[in-house]
């Protein structure tokens, strides 16, 4: 039996982020009804952005990582704010597949603009750290996980006592009462995307620093995140939170074991497709009269 | 009321009294007269003007095209959105490989198998989401593409070799599967793949025309009609699922015998969601559009790189391309491009059918 | 004959059907009452749709509940909906035939059941093969009636038929309404909120007001009860 422990560090670290995204998506959904698929997309492109930044553009390397976050922000409440009204009353899957436009576009320029070479990108906290026993931690890894919780939390109180929260919950139930009672729904909703869109540009550069600067596999990463969504059942954040940490744990630990190693990606599907059985098994056939 | 059934239809597409001038038959004529000679265009005279490296690349459009009526038929008759496609089409080539290397079984029976697995696998993965939603069901697919990405990654394709997964590594690499005898080269390969899809074409037409066809137009209008209509939603939600899966599973098995063999490289997970956009621009709703995807996926980035052309800029174009169509499609997933080109043909057989009494003209 | 025992349905603190106990003997029954009073609800009931906390069904002698939903089809449970139903890709003559193919019924008998049912509602004067979807309102209501009533139904369920219709459309409707039992051997249940509709068909009516029955019996009685008219009215005036 290897020694798990570092794994276990490395999982907290990617389960955060997971956890995180998770977390974007989820509150995305329940205040548009949009899920975004694009999320790993447009966060990698930002930290593209911001590579480029640092290593053609001599920029500062903060400055270029608060590009990074900002342009997430903004693609996405631009593309929220052109698409989501005239998105609002279809089906949360037309919804979901609009965005997909979105990640071809930004899949097509970055390729474009950057081709295909690995990169990559390091924040400056990866190279600090300290030791917990053996197990060494560095910075980024802790952001990652605190990021996830202060998030979480943060989020799960601001929509339960804030005004705008609360407008965005009643968002989530019924649009059009939402709008009768005379809250600026769309400044709500841009609220939400602008909350989201800020937080995938975080989570893009965090795992480009944990994975890799690439933008294919960041982009496909967003399913990680929309396992812990699923599981979460796009509603809960806290479990959402929880699945995402569970993902990011069991998918790290698997690593050093040789016959399942090389499938640890695979974990998302698997907790995903579980999770599934699960709703699916308690669920007369679906009907809506 | 006198009845002229049509021999052999099985009731929906069989037609009552026929009025005066048999306006219906005359439209299907036409219709199978013009894809008759397209086909025999294409079978005849395609490889004759064109060289061996582009009749391959056409034998690509034909496999691909198939594989996009497959989710033609998902997205623009029952509704259901599938991302996972060329992932089953991975699948597809893999079973044939595995199974054409360990047995000497003839070809169709590869195709068939390959098929079949593939088939089942696509029912598998589908029905736990099938019961809960429509998006559920996208995201399942997604997921599943990218789960069987990875473990090609690691098995790779079958390429002699022993063992279940059949792959030597010290062999070369990849190895194709090898071709029926009668379609060894390339011309008379992509005839043999132009037959093969034009088979495949024909078992999805029959579909749509027959009850699955009428139980999924139903589910994807109103599935308490469908359900008080006595329609098991469930079932024919998998049988979609089902054919689509199978066809595309035995384009796998062509597809693997068509170049030097196959890696994982030829199927990422962003091409099921070209996939899809392409499709979406070929128009979900008939099946000339899935030709069109087909081109589309595989001519196209073909022609930009013999022009020197960036291929990215496709993707930038399906991307926009799917953006437009979903927002200008007036409800679900029926898109508004088939309905323009629908009353653009109606403007052009106007002539034909001027004089003959429309439906609601006769007297009540 | 249909006998409903007791049934009560019940969602969190609501109870749309309180302990619901009618009969309904033969021909065409209405069931009225006020907005939310638990019509749907009922149909949903009888549907297969929404599962009762408590109660019986027994319909033509056969528990109704001991049959999954997409079973009661198959015996002969027709509905019509409040909102257009019909399959508007469809030709008239699909839309019909696809509700006869899906319960294993005679398929030689097919089409003489098919072409019946739309004569029996009044639409022999169209082309079968014409597309639904271009079809004005009234003979899309028709060709859901005929939907309902092709084959052999047992127990027909017409939510709001005459919703959106002109009064001279709803003569019409009222007319192949009330030939149903007959022709058909079928037993209507018709909600509606159309009065005159309501007297013109059905021979009994029952009253629901939220979820409570709350007067049954020969129709033009009911629609005399005080308290029916105070259900509707919230007053004791007569209408």
């Amino acid at each position: 039996m290897p020694d798990l422990k570092p794994f276990i560090v490395l999982g907290l670290a990617l389960g955060g982020v997971f956890a995180l995204s998770g977390v974007g998506l989820v509150v995305l959904y329940r205040a548009t009804g949009v899920i975004n698929l694009a999320y790993g997309a447009v966060g990698a492109f930002g930290a593209l952005i911001s590579w480029e930044l640092i290593n053609n553009a001599r920029w500062n390397e903060w400055l270029a990582f608060l590009v990074c976050i900002l342009f997430g922000g903004v693609v996405t409440l631009v593309y929220g704010y052109i698409f989501g009204p005239m998105l609002a009353p279809r089906d949360p899957l037309v919804k979901a597949t609009a965005t997909l436009g979105l990640l071809l576009v930004l899949l097509g320029l970055s390729s474009w603009i950057w081709g295909d070479d690995a990169r990559s990108i390091v924040l400056p906290t990866t190279s600090e750290g300290f030791s917990i026993g053996e197990v060494n931690v560095n910075y980024t890894q802790i952001i990652a996980l605190a990021l996830c919780l202060v998030v979480t939390a943060g989020t799960a109180v601001f929509l339960r006592v804030t005004k705008l929260g609360t407008a965005m919950r009643s968002l989530a139930n019924d649009r059009e009462i939402t709008a009768m009672l005379g809250v600026p729904v769309r400044r709500v909703e841009a609220a939400a995307w602008l909350g989201s869109g800020l937080l995938s540009g975080a989570t893009g550069l965090l795992l480009s620093n944990l994975v890799g600067l690439d933008m294919v596999g960041l982009t496909f990463l967003v399913i990680a995140a929309l396992a812990a969504a699923l599981i979460g059942q796009l509603r809960s954040l806290w479990v959402t939170l929880a699945a995402g940490l569970a993902i990011g744990i069991v998918q790290a630990c698997a690593t050093p074991f040789e016959s399942i190693g090389g499938y640890r990606s695979m974990t998302p599907f698997v907790f995903a497709i579980a999770a599934l059985l699960w709703f699916a098994r308690k669920q007369p056939a679906l009907v809506r009269v | 009321m006198s009845v002229a059934e049509k021999s052999g239809s099985t009731g929906a597409g069989a037609v009552a009294a026929r009025p005066p001038g048999q306006r219906f038959d005359r439209k299907t004529i036409v219709h199978a007269v013009g894809i008759a000679i397209f086909f025999l265009l294409l079978f005849f005279v395609l490889p004759g003007i064109t060289s061996n490296y582009w009749l391959q690349i056409c034998t690509q459009v034909v496999v691909y095209s198939v594989v996009a009526l497959g989710l033609a038929i998902l997205v623009g008759r029952v509704g259901m959105v599938s991302l996972g496609q060329i992932a089953l089409l991975a699948i597809g080539g893999w079973v044939a490989l595995r199974i054409g290397f360990a047995t000497g079984l003839p070809f169709p029976i590869l195709m068939l198998a390959a098929g079949l697995v593939t088939g089942i696998l696509g029912v598998i993965v589908g029905l736990p989401a099938l019961r809960l939603s429509g998006l559920y069901l996208a995201l399942i697919t997604l997921m599943a593409a990218a789960a069987i990405s990875i473990v090609l990654q690691q098995t790779n394709f079958p390429n002699g070799g022993g063992g279940f997964l059949g792959y030597d590594i010290t062999g070369s690499g990849t190895a194709a599967l090898r071709r029926p005898s009668i379609a060894m080269e390339t011309t008379s390969f992509f005839r043999y793949t132009l037959i093969v899809g034009g088979l495949m074409f024909l078992l999805a037409w029959l579909h749509v025309r027959g009850k699955p066809g009428r139980a999924w137009a139903a589910i994807r209008q109103s599935q308490p009609a469908a359900l008080a209509g006595g329609v098991n939603i469930t079932l024919y939600k998998l049988w979609a699922f089902a054919l689509a899966a199978f066809m595309t599973g035995v384009m796998g098995c062509l597809l693997a015998a068509s170049g030097g063999g196959l890696t994982i490289l030829q199927f990422p997970t962003q091409e099921s969601i070209s996939l899809l956009a392409a499709v979406f621009i070929g128009g979900v709703y008939g099946f000339a559009g899935a030709i069109v995807a087909g081109v589309f996926i595989k001519l196209v980035p073909a022609l930009l790189d013999n022009w020197d052309l960036p291929p990215d800029l496709l993707l930038i174009l399906f991307g926009v391309g799917v953006m437009q169509v979903l927002l200008t499609a007036p409800q679900g997933l029926a898109v508004q491009f088939p309905k323009d080109m629908m009353k653009l043909a109606k403007l052009i057989a106007r002539p034909f059918t001027k004089g003959r009494k429309t439906a609601g003209e006769v007297a009540r | 004959m249909i006998r409903i025992e007791d049934v009560t349905v019940q969602f969190g603190g609501v109870k749309p059907l309180d302990g619901v106990t009618v009969e309904f003997p033969v021909g065409t029954c209405g069931l009225i009452g006020p907005n939310g009073a638990g019509k749907t609800t009922f149909f949903n009931v009888l549907s297969g749709f929404v599962t009762p906390r408590e109660g019986r069904v027994v319909a033509f002698d056969e528990d109704l509940f001991a049959m999954p939903h997409y079973k009661r089809a198959r015996w002969g449970l027709r509905r019509t909906f409040q909102t257009e139903q019909a399959i508007e890709e469809l030709s008239l003559y699909d839309n019909v035939a696809m509700v006869h193919e899906h319960w294993g019924q005679n398929r030689t008998s097919r089409r003489e059941d098919v072409l019946g049912a739309l004569d029996f509602v009044g639409l022999d004067h169209l082309d079968p093969r014409v597309k639904v979807g271009v079809l004005d309102a009234r003979d899309r209501r028709l060709v859901e009636m005929a939907r309902a009533v092709v084959g052999k139904p047992r127990l027909v369920l017409l939510d709001e038929p005459a919703a959106g219709l002109p009064d001279e459309e709803t003569q019409h409707l009222a007319s192949v309404i009330r030939r149903i039992p007959e022709h058909m051997g079928a037993l209507v249940i018709l909600v509606d909120h159309d009065m005159s509709l309501v007297q013109n068909t059905c021979s009994i009516t029952a009253v629901l007001d939220f979820g409570k029955l709350i007067a049954a019996g020969p129709t033009a009685e009911v629609l005399r009860d005080e308290h029916v008219i105070k259900a509707y009215l919230g007053t004791e005036e007569e209408l």
